[in-house]
């Protein structure tokens, strides 16, 4: 037999290294092949690991597959394997040379020992070559009937995969029914339990097409069935039970005996050793009883030990697995994990992401009986070597403070926090003392005694700095020592880096001034004078319109800054019932565990926004990445939408296509959801336009977009809340915008203003047909350049075109541009998508004038082009 | 379903690809995942599930190498950790260890396994009894016999008669000429144990201005009265039992066991292997059950609220001018009656410790180059009490130390369980000829924390 001439063909250029050990494995192989000697498999089996092991490390061996498929006639079954291996994973890169191994497949399939059997068929079906399934079938049918269980097994997940090879082939073989029967009717109950993750899948998919298929998924769920299945859960594997049990938690029972019937049948599941198994059965339990009040609770109370167990019983990643769940269930129940709250200390060797969740459960299940031994914990932490963890501690204790009616004992710690002299420690209290005074005025008097205490030098974080400011304003009147301190902050205004502590010194002299005219008055001419010189925007503009409201009328100014103010009842608690309700329906899914550290801060983020947010990797709609205290609601409810189409068209719901689609499946997801989520939403143009609102002139504004990063604009909103309520947004003083110089090449050109809100732009890339669509390298310095999206958006906007979202992370990013022409409000619309490694980018755009889009594409590309690290 | 399975070597290699279903996922998810772990700083900090561009991920980590899951669908995590931890030690089981090199030699087997264990993303046994029948371990015994006989194949020739039997986990046909049953008992304390209070109140009183002392007055003397009891003794926070029944079955044909507990009533949450009936647990607290062939775990449980603890550790920090003095004392706080042996103290040098010279009067002290600090005192000896002393060097510029080390206690007592559980008996129905009954038990440190 001679080798296939093409085989050099496919010896990857990048992997000279292997490529002369390949040939020389090559030669050595055919030597082999035709002979009888003794020992010859052991020989054989050293090559095969030779070869495998090339394929595992990466290095291209599919030039050998003739001389593989050749040494395989032997009885080894060692050999056989890693041939199978071997096949399997060329096969479908080489269909031509695939045709080669069915025959030795196939005489395998008869062969009369059945692991052979078995492993020839599974290997059979995962060559999934289009144009082979013709083979396929016979082997299967005969494989379905065979006597053995083993193959049998095999064959059932063999006609899963022959289905998802060619649909048409599988159902015209009538192997659906086949797969009914056995799984009514087999004596094995892995059989069985591949049967049913079979059917789930194909009539899932099938349902959409076929009335038959979609009864015969309803059918799955019906009475008998899961009872019959139900009735032999204890012989079934414990992942075979998982698989189950997520059926059955989509049952819905007939009547209360129903229920009561399926959960004594189900009771000691809860005491399996398998952490999935307990966690399917405790859906099943809560999804059963949700009609029935009083049962619920009860099920609560009996769910509760084993999934302690399993918390601290598992490994560290169980435990984070089940500490969402648990997160979850106490959102709901609050009352059921309070007694074990010891159970959410943490240990010194603990994860900083188990720790974390567990300090989110101790904020969650504190209540009037354990709060004082809760906070005692937790003050252990802040002396944690742990920085991060000291710090979530002490908002902990914070949060917890917040929800409690008797703060005593609490805020008696946050006091001693605030005398540790350690600077993180005491940053993070000064933000909680804050906080607690705006619900607790009736505190000031003991706090702002030890808040005089500290020294401003001490404090350098900006939040923290910022915090402290706030309480030498709104307390000045109590602080001997107010005008003084924020006089010499003003003097160093200079040095002060963020802008939102120099907003905040603003605001909190201008308090003082109204409480302590005479001595003050010096330290707000200085300040205002420093904040009208300021670089930034925004406190430019607060200056601006202090100085003015000053000079209107003073009173005016007065109930303006320093209204009469009522305590703060309830922090925002965003998550409605409604949403609680829609992820509990997710429960055991992967939602609840996925990118869970988002629900953090939601608390002191409302008045604070976390502008840490936008530092974040992002992946999806850049607007999505700043929705302060919504974002976490929303995104869960976003998931668990997708995620319920998915439940209802059951697992196969899958992505076949390349890798990217997983990206644009999400983002259009997002695009569903359309106009619910605006106003607050963080995308370049948007932030042009809310800032030039109030903006004077439109250079600045540029200088503000060009450090988005920085507190500016979410600070400033926030404080707008805090001290500026009710005045709309101040008048613009009257100098006039004058428009960025930005290169704007002939004979197209685009206007550098160009605003589009997220919501039209998605209702224009679904009605607008792809008008272009191209691929071009990028310079390397771009792409050296290009390691967060955030970047480029800035260096594109200096070209007028404006993101409105971006995503993904090396080495593929993906982003969405608009611009309009300069004289027009036509717009052109764009995805990107670059990958870095290959230094190639894709370009679709989308135009309302369509004849026109080569010009902007041109535009676009050399804007690209000059993009560097700058 | 999971999609892929690849195992990384602790510097983010690809050892092992292995693709579940028809959708290939692109081996660039690995680089996307290692540089997310360099950007998280450590593999040990990142999260257990994680959302890629592409994919969910999931890891799990064990000795260095990391078991990583792709998937682009709904499924529960659960699952799929889960599985991957079973993966971990099945793999562990069979190379007798876990590390790069054991895995790159034995890769054939490793996929083998694989290919067992999971089918088109979906779990099909990990149960290491029924894997142990359709793939043999590589161990000397096997490497002897293909020496000898010439026969190499690492394939046992039969089928697992599991499959085909009415008890999956365990073969029809098994035959020992001698007849034994081993119970152990292992059982791990964790504590909490806190005692730093004085210090904290110190620095309050001297710090703290005067009307803050006068308000704080009512509540600062309370405190110092509790301290005087805390000096004495520490405060123990939680203290818990997580224990095991392991059974080692070396039992002919079927085997009916019942094993009963004297006091099974002080289990607070048990978990079973599948193999034990739930009705006789309910009804009467006996363990009734038909065993899987060889070592497995019978049960696992836990014991609340225990109100005693074998060992004290008394650390005491003092500061002043940069320079803070430790010792710490260890001892036996109540005798369990038997000898507590391999006792380990470790603790983590606060970050802001330039150096520190400390010496014991018994036993091996040891400062690893990550500032963990290890001291191995063994046997406490019964002329003296040890003491570990010395003195650490803060960084400049640090007058006190505001970071206090957690000290990790580690010890084991053989022959006892400290829970208290009892074994009572163990009946066998139809009773083989000979037949040999073990008993044993033992109590580890787990998570055995003392805060100074």
């Amino acid at each position: 037999m001679a080798p296939p001439a093409q085989s050099q063909r496919s010896a990857s250029p990048s992997q000279p290294s292997g490529k002369g050990e390949v040939s020389d494995l090559k030669s050595q192989l055919r030597q082999l092949a035709g002979s009888r000697a003794p020992g010859v498999d052991d020989s054989k089996r050293e090559l095969f690991k030779k070869v495998i092991s090339y394929m595992t490390i990466g290095v291209d061996v599919s030039s050998v597959f003739g001389e593989m498929v050749m040494c395989s006639a032997t009885s080894d079954i060692v050999l056989k394997k890693m041939c199978y291996l071997y096949v399997g994973n060329y096969a479908k890169v080489n269909p031509d040379l695939a045709l080669l191994t069915i025959n030795f497949l196939q005489r395998d399939c008869k062969d009369e020992d059945p692991i052979i059997r078995g492993l020839a068929l599974r290997s059979l079906c995962s060559l999934r070559v289009t144009n082979l399934v013709e083979y396929l079938v016979g082997p299967l049918g005969s494989g379905l009937k065979d006597n053995n269980s083993y193959v049998r097994m095999v064959a059932v997940i063999g006609v899963l995969k022959l289905y998802h090879i060619s649909a048409s082939t599988c159902i015209d073989a009538d192997f659906p029914l086949t797969l009914k029967h056995l799984m009514l009717n087999d004596p094995d109950t892995q059989v069985v339990a591949n049967c049913l993750s079979a059917l789930q899948e194909i009539w899932s998919s099938e349902a959409s097409t076929s009335e038959e298929a979609s009864r015969e998924r309803e059918a799955l769920l019906s009475k008998p069935i899961v009872y019959h299945l139900l009735n032999r859960i204890k012989e079934f594997s414990e992942w075979a039970q998982c698989l189950l049990l997520e059926l059955v938690a989509k049952y819905v029972p007939s009547d209360s005996n129903d229920i009561f019937d399926i959960m004594n049948l189900l009771e000691d599941r809860l005491q399996h050793a398998n952490g999935a198994v307990v966690l399917a059965t405790v859906k099943v339990f809560l999804h059963l009883t949700l009609s029935m009040t009083d049962v619920h609770q009860q099920v609560y109370e009996r769910i509760k030990a084993p999934l302690l167990t399993l918390v601290s019983s598992g490994s560290p990643e169980q435990s984070y697995a089940v500490l969402s769940h648990l997160h979850l269930l106490v959102m709901r129940a609050p009352f059921i994990f309070a007694s074990d709250y010891k159970h959410f200390y943490c240990q010194y060797n603990e994860p900083s992401y188990v720790k974390k969740l567990k300090l989110e459960m101790l904020t969650a299940v504190a209540n009037e009986s354990n709060t004082y031994e809760i906070v005692t914990e937790l003050c252990e932490y802040a002396a944690n070597v742990d920085i991060t963890i000291a710090r979530e501690s002490i908002r902990a204790v914070g949060k917890i403070a917040l929800q409690q009616y008797d703060v005593n004992a609490i805020v008696d710690r946050l006091l001693q926090f605030l005398e540790m002299e350690k600077d993180y420690v005491t940053a993070e209290a000064l933000v909680l003392v804050k906080d607690l005074l705006r619900k607790y005025p009736q505190w000031s008097h003991d706090c702002i005694a030890v808040v005089g205490s500290i020294s401003t030098q001490n404090v350098q974080e900006p939040k923290a700095k910022a915090a402290l400011i706030w309480m030498l304003g709104e307390y000045s009147q109590d602080m001997h020592d107010a005008p003084y301190i924020l006089e010499s902050l003003i003097e160093n205004w200079d040095e002060e880096h963020s802008a939102e502590v120099r907003l905040q010194l603003l605001t909190a002299v201008m308090k003082c001034f109204f409480k302590r005219p005479p001595e003050t008055q010096n330290a707000l001419g200085a300040a205002l004078a420093a904040g009208l010189a300021d670089f930034h925007q925004d406190v430019h503009d607060r200056a601006l319109f202090y100085y003015r409201l000053l000079q209107y009328n003073v009173s005016v100014a007065e109930n303006v800054v320093n209204p009469p103010k009522q305590a703060v009842s309830v922090f925002a608690d965003t998550q409605s019932s409604e949403i609680k309700d829609r992820i509990f329906d997710e429960f055991n899914s992967l939602s609840v565990v996925y990118q869970k550290n988002r629900s953090n801060s939601l608390v002191v983020g409302f008045i604070f926004t976390d502008t840490d947010k936008y530092l974040q990797p992002s992946y999806m709609f850049t607007d999505k990445e700043h929705r302060g205290p919504f974002e976490f609601s929303d995104e869960l409810g976003n998931v668990s939408i997708g995620a319920e189409s998915a439940d209802n068209v059951v697992p196969a719901n899958r992505v076949e296509a390349n890798d990217k689609d997983l990206l644009l499946s999400t983002s259009e997801k997002d695009e569903s959801r359309g106009p619910t989520h605006n106003g607050s939403a963080y995308s370049a143009p948007l932030y042009d336009s809310s800032s030039a609102s109030i903006s004077a002139a439109n250079s600045l504004s540029e200088l503000a977009i060009s450090n988005p990063t920085s507190a500016g604009n979410a600070s400033s909103s926030s404080l707008a809340i805090d001290d500026l309520l009710g005045l709309g947004l101040p008048a613009t003083p009257a100098a006039a915008p004058s428009p960025a110089p930005a290169p704007l090449p002939p004979p197209l050109k685009l206007n550098p203003k160009a605003v589009l809100d997220p919501g039209t732009f998605q209702k224009k890339w679904r009605q607008l047909g792809i008008s272009l669509s191209q691929e071009f390298s990028m310079s390397p310095q771009g792409v050296a350049a290009l390691t967060t999206p955030q970047a480029l958006l800035k260096h594109m906007q200096g070209h007028s075109i404006h993101c409105i979202a971006s995503g993904g992370q090396s080495p593929n990013f993906k982003l969405f541009f608009f611009a309009q022409k300069a004289e027009e409000s036509s717009n052109y619309l764009v995805e990107c998508v670059i990958n870095t490694s290959s230094a190639k980018a894709q370009i679709k755009i989308k135009a309302d004038d369509q004849s026109t889009s080569q010009a902007f594409s041109d535009i676009f590309q050399s804007a690209l082009s000059k993009f560097t690290v700058s | 379903m999971l999609q892929c399975i690849f195992l990384l070597s602790d510097s983010g290699e690809v050892m092992l690809e292995k693709q579940l279903t028809g959708h290939r996922v692109d081996r660039s998810i690995c680089a996307w995942f290692w540089d997310h772990v360099i950007s998280q700083g450590d593999s040990l900090k990142s999260m257990p599930v994680i959302a890629s561009p592409t994919h969910y991920l999931f890891q799990i980590v064990r000795e260095g190498i990391t078991f990583l899951a792709c998937t682009q669908v709904e499924m529960p995590p659960l699952m799929a950790i889960e599985f991957l931890c079973r993966v971990a030690d099945v793999l562990s089981g069979y190379l007798g260890g876990l590390n790069e090199d054991l895995v790159k030699d034995n890769f054939v087997i490793v996929y083998e396994l694989l290919d067992e264990m999971i089918d088109n993303g979906f779990p099909l046994t990990t149960e290491p009894n029924i894997l142990r029948e359709m793939i043999a371990p590589p161990n000397i015994v096997s490497k002897m016999l293909s020496v000898v006989t010439g026969n190499s194949s690492n394939m046992s020739d039969t089928l697992p008669g599991a499959t085909a039997s009415c008890v999956p986990w365990r073969t029809t046909d098994v035959k020992y000429a001698n007849n034994e049953v081993y119970v152990d008992l292992v059982e791990e304390m964790d504590a909490i144990i806190n005692r730093c209070i004085t210090i904290l109140i110190y620095t309050y009183n001297f710090t703290s201005s005067v009307d803050t002392l006068k308000r704080d007055w009512d509540s600062t003397i309370l405190r110092f009265s509790l301290l005087h009891a805390l000096l004495r003794d520490g405060v123990l926070v939680k203290c818990e039992i997580y224990g095991e029944v392991q059974v080692n079955s070396l039992l002919s044909g079927l085997p009916d066991l019942t094993l009963s507990f004297a006091n099974p009533s002080i289990l607070d949450d048990v978990r079973f292997h599948p193999c034990v009936r739930f009705r006789p647990w309910e009804s009467h607290q006996i363990l009734s059950f038909v065993p899987p062939d060889g070592q497995f775990k019978l049960m696992s449980y836990r014991v609340k609220k225990l109100k005693s603890t074998p060992i004290y550790v008394k650390p005491q920090l003092t500061s002043n001018d940069g320079t803070c003095r430790i010792s710490v004392m260890v001892g036996i706080r109540n005798d369990p009656g038997k000898t507590i042996d391999s006792i380990t103290l470790q603790f983590q040098l606060p970050p802001c410790v330039l150096s520190a010279d400390l010496t014991a009067n018994h036993g091996a002290v040891d400062i690893l180059s990550n500032k963990m600090c290890s001291w191995s005192i063994g046997r406490i000896p019964k002329d003296k009490a040890p003491s570990l002393t010395g003195t650490m060097v803060l960084e400049t510029g640090l007058e006190r130390l505001h970071v206090f080390p957690t000290f990790q206690l580690g010890f084991r007592i053989m022959g006892i369980a400290l829970s208290g559980l009892q074994i009572d008996k163990l009946d066998l129905k139809n009773v083989p000829s000979r037949l040999y009954k073990g008993f044993r038990a033992l109590t580890r440190g787990g998570e055995y924390e003392v805060r100074s």
